[in-house]
């Protein structure tokens, strides 16, 4: 038994305003109330600190199978724990690509029995993740598949997009389009607009993420079905989303934590430092307002990381030479909410955490949807937040394998401290 | 005036007054290369690393005149035959040229970045870029600004026309970033398509139509145009681009009477520029080249322990 005393409890929805205990006994939340004894439980003092469901990040590059040296599913999922989750979706663009339910079976036993956060399969849309046929979209729901994606890619064409959609409907399990129009963005390495004029560097414009969403929006009109659109990073997609959820489509998003905080004049201050280089990449300072206002309005549904690691003997080279992507498990939590108390707490706290909980496990298939909550009876998926906790970003300590962190050396405030998974506290800094 | 700098990566921390020191000491330069016995014994002792990764013929051999002028020892190390078609990292090669003494590398890398990841990972070797990608290219620009000033003295006031493909030119940067710090309002002409789309952040104005971008133009500055624009598609064709925006009698005629025509080099005759400009009174394209040498002797002199007041 383990009994957590004092804490701002967040349920998922909302933030209560008395400090509550929360007693956990064989993987459950037993009970929840203002003054709970219980003589054999390891009591945990929590006041001052929220404690909320487990976040879930439905958004990680695990890198295995086929690039272990990377990041692997153990190193992933002690890395997502540490970092605050205690669910993580993994993407699909491995080698071999995670496009048939063997191999989504191979993660989805793997992801449930590391010594961190949970790591869920999500599977290719086509097969070989090469955009011609569809992969037996089926047969990988049944072995556990959270989502569907050619993330790294869009669906190479509307057709693939529109039979997904329509195959996938009544399977519960959402598809996960990675927008981009390829012909508008090959060769691209920076955002088009300030960034590609300084540096001369091919840019990767606005119109090419936002010509996939309409895209996609029209699909999911065609079909009925839902869709869902990753690391959606500039105002004009976040417009055309916003209005798609108004006319009541099915249609979701999510946003990183490195859009929400960097943009594209960190390219230019860091002289080039590959470190800043992602894809979609960083925006203007203006995609990155209207980021936030789709966060305050209900525009996007889930915070992710895309956490992408790279050896750094393969990230380390000049700008225009590295691979895209920047690791960020262990820091994204402290990333957003050091952004947001930096901006002045724009939106309400339970709205953030919203989006690291409920929001995201509401896209998840009905098996899992009772994450993202903690009601009495409910998993113990729990994370501790401190939000006062100022900490520095220190590599050296990561359980990941990636080391492309732009924020390594910074101080951020707002950390988690603590993550109990099924009813075992796996990490503990309090 | 102390000078700072110990190595150049891009012109945007020099200041103007810099620049106007720079620009005297290369005036020096150029004096000692009028002597009859050029060689000075400056830099005697110092190992400089002509570092190439991409075909260059003048600024790899301004860059070796200057230092041989200054008695560097020189050591040129090309991307063919060398580690680097091994699989080798430009960061391993770097530090293996330092670790065989160099005190000063001279860089052109094809990728964007390449000069200031160098600085980055060499632990006291001065790095010169001799050009990164389509980013910066400033000892063009040093030269360049040399060449005019030379013509002009101060350029206070002054307009400036640059024509072509400033997209793709790690010159015209550089150029817009020297240039506007002395004063020289820069205009930007050619087919959008070779444009960047942000103009004002690199300090610069458009003007579609060249005419009128050369108009009351001190100095007509032309960009190569590279075949391979055509074939990817951002010109239709060559031979339009010459109609259109090439430098001919009649479009060096709608600018100042003493226009300075300019080019990087190397040309290319009847595409961004016809003979009878190219070869013309106006053109001062083979003194930019003079300049050059001056500039890099300038240039090495003052960053590697030269003049130090």
């Amino acid at each position: 038994m383990i009994l957590i005393k004092g804490s701002t409890l967040f349920d998922g929805e909302k933030l209560q305003e008395a400090p509550l205990d929360v007693l956990i006994e064989d993987k459950k939340v037993v009970k929840i109330g203002p003054s709970i004894e219980a003589e054999s439980a390891e009591i945990i003092d929590a006041s001052g600190k929220v404690l909320c469901p487990g976040f879930i990040d439905i958004h990680v590059h695990v890198r295995e199978p086929g690039y272990e040296w990377r990041e692997d599913l153990e190193s992933c999922s002690r890395a997502a724990l540490a970092g605050g989750y205690t669910t993580v979706v993994a993407m699909p663009n491995t080698d071999p690509p995670v496009d048939s339910a063997p191999l989504v079976d191979f993660v989805a036993r793997k992801g449930v029995a590391l010594s961190g956060a949970r790591v869920l399969p999500a599977g290719c849309v086509t097969r070989d993740r090469k955009g011609q046929f569809m992969a037996e979209l089926g047969k990988m729901t049944d072995a556990g598949a959270v989502f569907f994606t050619d993330d790294g890619s869009p669906v190479a064409t509307s057709q693939i997009l529109k039979t997904a959609l329509y195959y996938t409907r009544d399977l519960g399990v959402r598809i996960m389009e990675h927008p981009e129009e390829t012909s508008l963005t090959s060769g691209g390495q920076v955002n088009e607009g300030l960034a590609s004029s300084v540096s001369g560097l091919k840019g990767v414009p606005a119109s090419a993420e936002y010509i996939d969403v309409v895209r996609g929006i029209a699909l999911s009109r065609d079909t009925g079905s839902p869709i869902h659109f990753t690391h959606v990073s500039t105002a004009l997609a976040i417009e055309a989303i916003r209005a798609a959820k108004r006319e009541g489509l099915p249609v979701t998003c999510d946003v990183t934590a490195h859009h929400l905080s960097l943009d594209e004049n960190h390219v230019l201050v860091s002289k080039f430092d590959s470190v800043y280089k992602v894809n979609p990449p960083l925006r203007s300072k203006g995609d990155v307002k209207a980021l936030w206002s789709a966060v305050a309005d209900g525009t996007v549904d889930a915070f992710i990381t895309d956490h992408a690691p790279w050896h750094m003997d393969e990230k380390d080279l000049p700008f225009q030479e590295a691979p895209f992507g920047i690791a960020s498990l262990e820091c994204s939590v402290a990333v957003i909410m050091d952004t947001w108390l930096k901006l002045g707490s724009p939106v309400p706290l339970e709205r953030i955490l919203q989006l690291f909980t409920s929001s995201p496990a509401s896209l998840l298939p009905d098996s899992w949807k009772g994450l993202g909550r903690i009601r009495e009876g409910s998993m113990a998926d729990l994370t501790l937040i401190d939000m006062e906790e100022a900490k520095m970003v220190d590599l050296e300590l990561w359980e990941s394998k990636g080391r492309n962190c732009p924020w390594r050396g910074e101080i951020l405030t707002g950390w988690p401290v603590m993550s109990i998974r099924e009813g075992m506290i796996f990490r503990k800094e309090i | 005036m102390n000078w700072r700098h110990r190595n150049l990566i891009d012109l945007d921390d020099w200041t103007r007054e810099e620049l106007n020191l720079f620009l005297e000491q290369a005036n020096y330069m150029e004096e000692l290369l009028n002597r009859p016995i050029k060689k000075v014994p400056a830099l005697r002792g110092k190992l400089i690393v002509n570092f190439f990764f991409e075909p260059s013929t003048r600024t790899r051999v301004s860059f070796e005149l200057a230092e041989k002028m200054l008695s560097a020892d020189v050591v040129n190390w090309s991307s063919s035959g060398s580690s680097v078609s091994k699989g080798e990292t430009l960061r391993d090669t770097a530090w293996t040229l330092e670790a065989m003494g160099a005190d000063a590398v001279v860089m052109r890398y094809g990728a964007v970045g390449a000069a200031d990841y160098l600085v980055r990972k060499l632990k006291k070797a001065s790095v010169f870029n001799a050009g990164d990608g389509t980013h910066g290219h400033p000892t063009q620009a040093l030269l360049d600004l040399h060449s005019a000033w030379k013509k002009r003295g101060d350029l206070e006031g002054a307009r400036m026309a640059i024509v072509g493909d400033v997209l793709h030119s790690r010159v015209a940067r550089s150029n817009i970033k020297a240039f506007s710090k002395m004063g020289v309002k820069v205009v930007l002409s050619g087919p959008r398509t070779l444009m960047p789309v942000d103009m004002v952040a690199l300090g610069a104005e458009y003007d579609p139509d060249p005419r009128s971008a050369v108009g009351d133009a001190d100095m007509l500055y032309l960009l190569r145009i590279q075949k391979e624009r055509q074939e990817q598609g951002l010109i239709p064709s060559l031979d339009e681009y010459h109609k259109r925006y090439g430098a001919d009698n009649e479009l060096v005629g709608s600018a100042k009477k003493d226009v300075l025509v300019m080019h990087p080099g190397p040309i290319n005759r009847r595409v961004e520029i016809a003979s009878e400009v190219a070869d013309g009174e106006k053109s001062i394209i083979l003194k930019q080249v003079r300049s050059g040498v001056a500039v890099r002797m300038a240039l090495l002199y003052l960053c590697l322990g030269g003049v130090r007041n």
